[in-house]
């Protein structure tokens, strides 16, 4: 029995999106993942994401040794499954990824978090933001939407800016109207997608700083397919920053890996 | 009734106990934070009331008077007055505490009135001439509660009262001295709700409860070690024990605390003195209230810290913390900022910091709930 492999999954259920991601053996490799959106129902859809996974690796729930749930819904799980918060989680995937990384932003749908990282991947220390738009994800998505460009795409485009907009408030909610004022007066929205990007990157390097940012630096969550947003974070902290190719997928990963870590 | 259902029950039905003595006739003097001397209103056979808001009702008539941004536990509080909570109060008592203290005296006054209103003035800076001024504060309390009440203070009574109020202190760290073994006798949250059901009653009444309360913990089966986390609680004003009681359900033990409604308002004692308003001063004006500040012997930041925070040191200490939790009711500038100074003297004792922001309501709690989590995973 002891040459058999061992599976683990992790299980993200975010107000977005719902990540699983199954590892292999005490390795660590990762055997499949899988995401959907999170739609009303945590509960169903974390079911259907542990399906989705366990069907992609050609295995059954019997074949878990263990399942780590994380997550702001992690509660919801409709399977047993030890539950460890978003913060943990996210450490211990992005050591998988970057052991090189100390510090990880992680930019998701209602909160960003900074966090410092011990070389084993435990979290030294960390600061959330305050319930407030700008900052999250759901600034862009705002912003997305009055320039009706799609959300994959404002990255590159913001990219493209030659004079990115300043915005004069801090507020999502006024720069919504500060945007439609911009738009009439006939701003681009590369331009404008740039000056959001630079306020968000403001704000969330705040926090990085705070927690006392060591290099090197990974940016997480959905933000960090805005490569728009990863770059005005890397230049205003003037540092590098390393993005896993799925970032949505890393706090589910960290989950698995404590999964196979108990 | 066992002792700590009478307490539960004082908690939940805040200021029933209060409003049954006022409608037998008792002069009943409400009063805002840790500087008003409960010692003073007990010896003229008062009964002291220390005002709290409520976190699970809403703040609706208060916005129409105060800014949202003005501290939400005074806003609560007054948001109660105005519904008429606190017509049972006989006096109204606000000692400049904080500015929103001291500013709310004059609109709480105005529009809502007691039959006895005073403001006492404290100064910030501890000191013999701080002592000297906040001393003839109290001589003005005392003077204008003798005109009011047309009674006169007797210096027995207030001497008697003073052992009164040292002696629930004793009983109260008695009770804080259940909390160091691990895993502790009592929880954080039942020493919460021991405190503030004490808030609103007669000292000698709450005295008894607690002398009783004290020995039944005493006879609680020793718990078998179990290692979680222990947790110091430093902030204002929590009067609900929803937060303290997240942290536990959190798989922490709140070992310990500093806030103005625990040790704060209790720990030290009053020197019993030949002139009890002299020992009154100096240990209330003593009060480890961040608005206060204690005159630099040396110029350097690690004497200074030291002299501000090693009270605190000691708590670490002897109760076994192992992290803080600093939970601030927004806007509460005082707090924010000794904040980081308090950080930064605990992380040089290796104890790790989480730093909470709250809205003074239960229903925003839960969502602290990753925070708090992530941080015992930290330490843990």
């Amino acid at each position: 029995m002891n040459n058999a492999i061992r599976y683990f999954a992790g299980v993200d259920i975010g107000s977005v999106s719902i990540a699983a991601v199954l590892i292999r053996s005490q390795k660590r490799e990762m055997a499949a993942s899988e995401m959907i959106p999170s739609g009303g129902n945590y509960k169903d859809a974390a079911r259907k994401v542990l399906n989705g996974v366990l069907s992609k690796a050609g295995i059954g729930v019997a074949d878990l040794a263990g399942i780590v749930t994380t997550g702001l819904g992690a509660e919801s799980a409709p399977f047993p499954a030890r539950q460890v918060s978003d913060i943990s989680c996210q450490a211990m995937g992005c050591r998988r990824l970057f052991p090189q990384v100390r510090t990880v932003i992680d930019i998701g749908g209602q909160f960003t978090k900074a966090m410092r990282i011990t070389p084993e991947g435990r979290v030294a220390d960390f600061l959330m933001s305050e319930k407030c738009a700008t900052g999250s994800g759901r600034f862009l998505q705002v912003i997305a939407r009055i320039l009706h460009v799609n959300l994959s795409e404002i990255g590159s485009l913001s990219l493209q800016s030659e004079t990115p907009v300043e915005f004069s408030t801090n507020c999502a909610v006024f720069a919504e109207s500060e945007t439609v004022s911009r738009i009439a007066e006939g701003a681009k929205a590369a331009d404008i997608l740039a000056g959001v990007h630079r306020a968000m990157a403001a704000k969330v390097s705040m926090l990085a700083k705070r927690v006392k940012m060591e290099t090197e630096v990974a940016l997480t969550g959905g933000g960090g397919e805005d490569t728009g947003l990863v770059q005005a974070v890397g230049d205003t902290l003037g540092v590098r920053i390393w993005v896993p190719e799925q970032p949505r997928l890393s706090a589910a990963l960290g989950a698995a890996c404590l999964a196979a870590a108990d | 009734m066992t002792a700590g259902a009478k307490l539960d029950e004082l908690y939940k039905n805040r200021g029933v106990r209060a409003k049954e003595l006022h409608n037998a006739g008792a002069i009943v003097i409400g009063y805002f934070c840790c500087f008003v001397p409960d010692e003073i209103i007990t010896a003229f056979d008062m009964v002291p009331y220390r005002i709290q808001g409520s976190q699970s009702e809403p703040i609706d008539e208060a916005d129409a008077f105060l800014e949202p941004m003005a501290c939400p536990f005074v806003r609560s509080c007054f948001n109660m007055a105005l519904k008429g909570s606190y017509d049972f109060l006989d006096g109204f008592v606000a000692p400049h505490s904080c500015d929103t203290i001291e500013r709310i005296y004059g609109i709480w006054s105005h529009h809502r009135p007691s039959p006895f209103n005073h403001m006492i003035n404290v100064p910030h800076m501890q000191g013999p001439s701080s002592e000297a001024f906040y001393r003839s504060e109290l001589d003005y309390f005392i003077k204008s509660l003798e005109d009011w009440s047309g009674r006169k203070l007797e210096n027995g009574k207030l001497i008697k009262a003073v052992s009164l109020y040292n002696e629930r202190r004793k009983v109260l760290r008695e009770l804080y001295d259940l909390r160091k073994s691990d895993p502790p006798l009592v929880s954080g949250t039942e020493i919460l709700k021991a405190l503030v059901a004490g808030m609103g009653i007669p000292g000698a009444e709450h005295l008894a409860l607690l002398r009783r309360y004290v020995a039944h913990v005493k006879e609680r089966p020793k718990p078998r070690k179990d290692k979680t986390p222990r947790i110091f609680i430093w902030g204002s004003e929590i009067d609900d024990a929803a937060f303290i009681q997240l942290v536990e359900e959190c798989g922490a033990q709140a070992v310990m605390d500093d806030l103005c409604t625990t040790t704060r308002s209790f720990w030290e004692e009053v020197p019993e003195t030949t002139d009890p308003v002299e020992g009154i001063a100096r240990r209330y004006l003593a009060t480890h209230c961040p608005r206060n500040d204690v005159p630099q012997k040396e110029c350097s930041r690690i004497s200074d810290l030291e002299q501000r925070y090693g009270y605190i040191k000691k708590f670490i200490k002897d109760w076994a913390v192992d992290g803080a939790i600093f939970y601030i009711v927004r806007y509460c500038d005082t707090c924010e900022l000794e904040g980081p100074d308090l950080r930064e003297y605990l992380n040089s004792l290796d104890i790790p910091v989480l730093m909470i922001e709250d809205d003074y309501s239960i229903s925003t709690i839960g969502q602290l709930r990753t925070r708090i989590q992530a941080f015992l995973e930290m330490i843990g």
